[in-house]
């Protein structure tokens, strides 16, 4: 039989080496994930899983997709924001461990940094299509574009026409229609078939959560999905320690600006909040708070962080980052009354939060490059601010994203999801699931070693008088952490 | 209630008192039956003062002090009783008053005053007129030395009891207060004798004013209100060591810090360390705790106290009962509710606000709490032990003479540089000498337990040369 032809859009491929020798690194450091392949090494849980992934291309996913092809799993992937995909470990990814940049043995993967809209619809319909007119039966996503993209194929092949967009429509929204209207045209029937053949989802983010939660309510879900974001040892890492590494890392590489001193505004003090203003504090940065949540704001409060609105310091602040998953949440008419160069980022999922077209309207406005993902906007004054990633991910955008260790937390989620409604599917009728909480512990365990962690052992008297198991779970669904 | 200003009649000193110390010189305390009482707090301090105990060793061995007379106007506290000790074990005889009538412990006085070697003088709750009694009393020992806190001793010797100056080798200071003063009198000639300003020490400025003191301030307000930090707003004016001490602490209990400054280097460390720095009248107003930490004046006047919210919580961490204008907070009252709680007092004013001023406006780490805890008073009382033996004249050869080989041996060639130089001419404020400080923070690492490097002997060439480049 002719060696299968491993199918791929990447930036370069002769960056393999170098994504392998990152992907090295990346798996000491991703101790949850190793353990896992190991773990089912031999039982090849996910034997038959067609996965189709859409999620952040960096050096942590390919350990990732390495994982999920260990342990049976077929594979095939796109990043899941335009910006966010380390070229190198694409490379390597589709490269595979045993391949050539030559002769490529490894996994499909269609990413590079620097997308546009058309050509990341594009990735996202290349991960959905599978050779041989099979669809993925299992989707991991990140965001919930690919299952946005499933849901609205099947829809629009219901209605048996595309919707016209709207004056107030998004760029990427008249994207999405104009994809859904060549494919409705070509291959009529394919998402609905499609959205039958998934098992279900798995998802990693808030963003994602809430789409599905909402589709949930609305009857309109078309399989199961696991929240994969709401695992305590996902949300309450990833989110938090995650973000207090990356955004300033984000920060001092598209800026090199000093943030001892300086006034940040961060607007959200959710989980990402609450790490995003640790960071800054500890960097010597004031840090004040954005809040529309009363708990939130008094959290924020309790910690000693101003809070205030948005308006009480658009014009006193130097950098501003959003952290809500909401969108409008810094306007163009914001910007405007900002310092001169007031940094403007955004740690949100979508790049939505800062009104980036609007900004673009303003009369007289000028937009500079300074380097990737790094512009100047001029206004018709003469005073500019700093927009980091266009508004994207800026700790994706302008760095490497959230480190190894935290994200073999949230992977090690994604993996132990992905089996569980793979090989459990009956137990998971339509609807939108968390991981049971000895599956969370489990996922904390794992990373404990490589920390030196000592654990201590409850008593059975102990246990008993608390009564918990000896062994976990520990807590009640209603504890908080 | 704010007590009269009025200077009041001054203690008389008998006449013809002048060199001999009087034999006759008496503890003047409250209670001395509290003795007994006073020995578990001396005790508690002694553990926590692990550098005081090895200098007592080391003073009892070399008997730096032997025939000599202290006069000291300090805190009578148990920390205090534990550097007295310290003294007397080298041989001083020591007569104590009391720096400030509201930080007086009387057990601790009693205790003290129970010691051989030792006189108190010293009662809680004194006026001002007992105040300058018992530095004059102390005074009548014809000190060979003396260590002050706050100045006043010094002052008072200097104005009314000059007869005094030429039997003095010299003496400590222990506050950035008392060493301004001081500074001033130097600069016009009128300082007698050599004076060590040990505010300055580095070792002093990093653990008893930032750590120590930031601690206790917060601990004294916790004390006299039980108000909880976190979510407050709370305005410390100044920050050097003790404000950013305050500082600190505070964000470290949640509270949102401001900082007010006149200070341009300060107010830049402040904001580097992500303060909001504003100034007094534009804090004011966001002010539910106020903590003032300059050793300047009027640091609160009538415009900022007119500024702050209603339920605003004012303390002082400086040393003087003059940061925060009391006469002007009177004269805005329209009310005043003493003792609301200990060491807090209710004005009301016109509108109905009302402002809990704590401890009488006086050093609230002090007053309402217990001054810096003894594990930060270790290190200044060390530094102000070694340095009265350096005045007295003592040989301190780290190598040969002290008993403590880890510590001395980092420190050795630091310390015989240090104190090589001698204290100088009359009449000159002297800086910490550096091996002084050297030695201090040794045996401080010694007793905490910790190791450093020495530098090899190639590393010390390397750092002594200038010839090596890259």
């Amino acid at each position: 039989m002719p060696a299968e032809t491993v199918p791929f859009k990447v930036a370069d491929l002769a960056l393999a080496d170098f994504g392998r020798r990152e992907i090295r690194l990346a798996e000491h450091e991703m101790p949850g994930l190793m353990a896992v392949r190991a773990e089912y090494a031999a039982s090849q849980p996910l034997a038959g899983a067609r996965i189709t992934g859409s999620l952040h291309m960096t050096v942590q996913t390919a350990v990732l997709i390495e994982t999920l092809v260990a342990i049976g799993a077929k594979v095939r992937w796109a990043s899941c924001n335009i910006f966010s995909t380390q070229d190198h470990a694409a490379a390597a990814v589709v490269v595979g461990p045993d391949g050539t940049p030559d002769d490529p043995k490894g996994t499909p993967v269609f990413a590079w940094k620097g997308e546009s809209l058309e050509e990341y619809w594009w990735c996202t319909q290349q991960a959905l299509t599978w050779a041989g007119d099979s669809g993925p039966n299992m989707l991991l996503d990140d965001g919930g574009d690919a299952t946005l993209l499933v849901h609205k194929g099947a829809e629009v092949e219901a209605a048996g026409e595309v919707p016209g967009a709207k004056d107030d429509d998004s760029d990427e929204w008249r994207v999405i229609l104009s994809v859904l209207a060549s494919s409705l045209a070509e291959t009529p029937g394919k998402w609905t078939a499609m959205a039958a053949g998934i098992k279900g989802v798995t998802e990693e983010t808030t963003t994602g959560v809430h789409r599905l939660y909402e589709m949930a309510k609305q009857g309109t879900l078309q399989f199961p999905a696991i929240n994969v974001n709401d695992s305590v040892t996902k949300s309450k890492f990833d989110n938090k320690y995650g973000c207090r590494h990356s955004l300033v890392d984000g920060i001092n590489r598209a800026t090199d600006v000093l943030i001892g001193g300086k006034v940040a505004v961060i607007c959200g003090y959710g989980d990402v909040g609450k790490g995003c203003s640790e960071s800054l504090r500890g960097q010597g940065a004031r840090v004040i708070v954005t809040e529309i949540d009363p708990i939130c704001a008094l959290q924020a409060a309790m910690d000693g962080f101003q809070v205030a609105t948005l308006e009480d310091v658009v014009g006193t602040a130097d950098i501003f980052v959003t952290a809500t998953g909401n969108y409008n949440i810094i306007t163009a008419e914001h910007m405007s009354r900002m310092k001169h160069q007031a940094i403007v980022g955004n740690i949100g999922h979508f790049d939505n939060e800062i009104d980036m077209a609007g900004l673009a309207r303003l009369p007289g406005i000028k937009r500079i490059n300074i380097k990737p993902q790094v512009d100047e906007w001029t206004f018709a004054d003469g005073h500019a601010v700093i927009v980091l990633s266009e508004g994207r991910l800026l700790n994706l955008g302008n760095a490497t994203g959230h480190p190894s260790f935290v994200m073999s937390n949230s992977f090690t989620n994604q993996v132990i999801a992905q089996v569980e409604i793979f090989t459990k599917t009956e137990e998971y009728p339509v609807g939108v699931y968390v991981l049971p909480k000895h599956l969370d512990e489990k996922v904390a365990r794992l990373h404990l070693d490589a920390l030196g962690v000592r654990l201590t052992t409850l008593t059975k008297e102990q246990a008993a008088y608390i009564g918990v198991p000896v062994d976990g779970p520990f807590k009640s669904d209603l504890y908080r952490y | 209630m704010p007590r009269s200003a009025a200077a009041g009649g001054r203690y008389t000193p008998p006449a013809g008192a002048a060199r001999a110390a009087p034999a006759s010189l008496r503890s003047d305390i409250a209670d001395a039956g509290l003795a007994l009482a006073g020995r578990p707090g001396i005790a508690w301090a002694e553990r926590a003062m692990p550098v005081l105990g090895m200098l007592r060793t080391a003073f009892e061995t070399q008997q730096p002090f032997a025939g000599l007379t202290v006069a000291a106007c300090l805190h009578v506290t148990a920390e205090t009783a534990v550097l007295v000790r310290a003294l007397t074990a080298g041989g001083a005889q020591v007569h104590l008053a009391a720096s400030n009538p509201l930080s007086t412990q009387d057990d601790i006085a009693a205790a003290l005053a129970a010691e051989p070697g030792v006189t108190v003088q010293a009662r809680s709750g004194g006026d001002r007129d007992s105040y300058y009694e018992h530095i004059h009393r102390v005074l009548d020992a014809a000190p060979d030395l003396v260590m002050d806190d706050g100045g006043d001793l010094v002052n008072t010797l200097h104005a009314e009891r000059s007869e005094l100056i030429a039997g003095v080798r010299g003496g400590c200071e222990a506050t950035s207060t008392g060493a301004a003063r001081l500074r001033r009198m130097a600069a016009t000639g009128s300082l007698g004798f050599p004076l060590v300003a040990a505010d300055v020490s580095a070792t002093r400025r990093m653990i008893d004013h930032k750590y120590g003191t930031g601690q206790s301030v917060l601990d004294g307000i916790l004390r006299a209100t039980n108000t909880l930090v976190a979510g407050k707003t709370l305005v410390v004016a100044g920050f050097g060591p003790c404000g950013s001490g305050v500082a600190e602490r505070a964000r470290g209990l949640g509270a949102q810090v401001i900082v007010t400054e006149v200070d341009p280097v300060r107010a830049l460390a402040a904001i580097m360390q992500g303060f909001r720095v504003l100034p007094m009248t534009a804090a004011a107003p966001l002010g539910e705790l106020v903590v003032t930490a300059t050793g300047s004046r009027d640091v609160l006047g009538s415009r900022e106290l007119s500024l702050l919210p209603d339920g605003a919580i004012l303390a002082n961490a400086g040393h003087f009962d003059v940061e925060i204008d009391i006469q002007a907070l009177t004269g805005l009252a329209v009310d005043v509710h003493p003792a609301v709680r200990p060491y807090a007092d209710e004005y009301v004013l016109a509108d109905g606000r009302r402002l809990i001023l704590l401890a009488e406006g006086r050093v609230v780490n002090l007053v309402a709490g217990e001054g810096s805890p003894p594990g930060a008073m270790d290190t200044s009382f060390a530094v102000q032990a070694l340095a009265l033996a350096w005045l007295a004249g003592a040989k301190l050869d780290p190598v040969a003479g002290w008993p403590f080989p880890d510590a001395a041996g980092v420190a050795a060639v630091e310390l015989a540089a240090g104190l090589s130089a001698e204290p100088g001419q009359p009449g000159r404020v002297l800086d910490v000498p550096a091996g002084i400080d050297a030695q201090v923070a040794s045996l401080t690492l010694a007793s905490l337990g910790t190791r450093i490097d020495s530098l090899t002997a190639a590393q010390g060439d390397y750092l002594e040369s200038w010839r090596q480049g890259s």
